[in-house]
């Protein structure tokens, strides 16, 4: 269950962020104050995302999933991000299509063959348009925890 | 005979390993005997020959093989419909 792994110190809510590069820095950054990455991770997360972009439109609702290589992580974990007002990211699979973010799921990932059942869980989570809308309205990191927790619980 | 499928993706690390899983019970439900190969888009030459194609990027290059976007996996939109476009391509 990805709940029960959530790091409060990792969950942001009404993040006030307006560029990609600027999601990178904050989320990025309490990843790896959170002993999650190692300090390359935020330059290594903006390079990424302009060589492969992670914007995702979930039925109108704008979520993206930043990640990096191995190389940058200490242990796995996600950061999850509200925005306080949507930033624009490249949808992934495109060079020009954009998406407006409002949520951020950003992946720390040591082995994706060991997490291929937490990855699915979250892709569970964030495909659901309806956990979107409720944890954009969180106001605080218990209750995100609280959301996923609740969704993961029907899966 | 069996098909060989490439799964790739920027980094070989979240999205093509969620695809790739993917695509093997779509295989196994309906019979397909296939194996994965899973790598970054900048591998994908040297992994050739292969019978297709998935990735979730962007690939301007033509490998002369079958290619589907695994997007739908990642966003949960049109899952059936590439289900389908993979099936039609291996059956």
């Amino acid at each position: 269950m990805i709940w029960e792994k959530l790091d409060p110190a990792m969950i942001l809510t009404n993040l006030e962020a307006h560029s990609s590069d600027e999601v990178m820095e904050k989320v990025g950054g309490a990843v790896i104050r959170a002993g999650y990455a190692k300090e390359s991770y935020v330059q290594a997360l903006k390079v990424r995302e302009k060589d492969y972009p992670t914007g995702l439109d979930v039925d109108g609702i704008g979520v993206a999933i930043p990640h990096t290589s191995v190389d940058h992580v200490l242990k796995s974990g996600v950061a999850i991000a509200t925005l306080k007002q949507p930033v624009t990211f490249v949808q992934m699979g495109t060079d020009d299509e954009t998406a407006e973010i409002k949520v951020v799921f950003m992946l720390a990932v040591v082995d994706p063959n060991d997490h291929i059942d937490e990855l699915q869980q979250i892709l569970a989570i964030l495909q659901d348009t309806t956990v979107l809308e409720k944890l954009m309205n969180a106001e605080n990191a218990q209750q995100i925890i609280d959301l996923v927790k609740e969704k993961e619980n029907t899966l | 005979m069996k098909k060989k499928v490439i799964v790739a993706c920027g980094g070989a690390v979240a999205t093509s390993t969620v695809a790739a899983n993917k695509i093997v019970e779509l295989c196994k439900k309906n019979g397909v005997d296939m194996e994965i190969c899973q790598c970054r888009i900048s591998e994908i030459e040297s992994n050739l020959p292969a019978d297709l194609i998935v990735t979730t990027s962007k690939v301007k290059r033509d490998y002369g093989v079958p290619l589907i976007t695994g997007m739908p996996f990642i966003s949960g939109v049109g899952v059936a419909k590439t289900e389908a476009a993979i099936l039609a391509v291996l059956q």
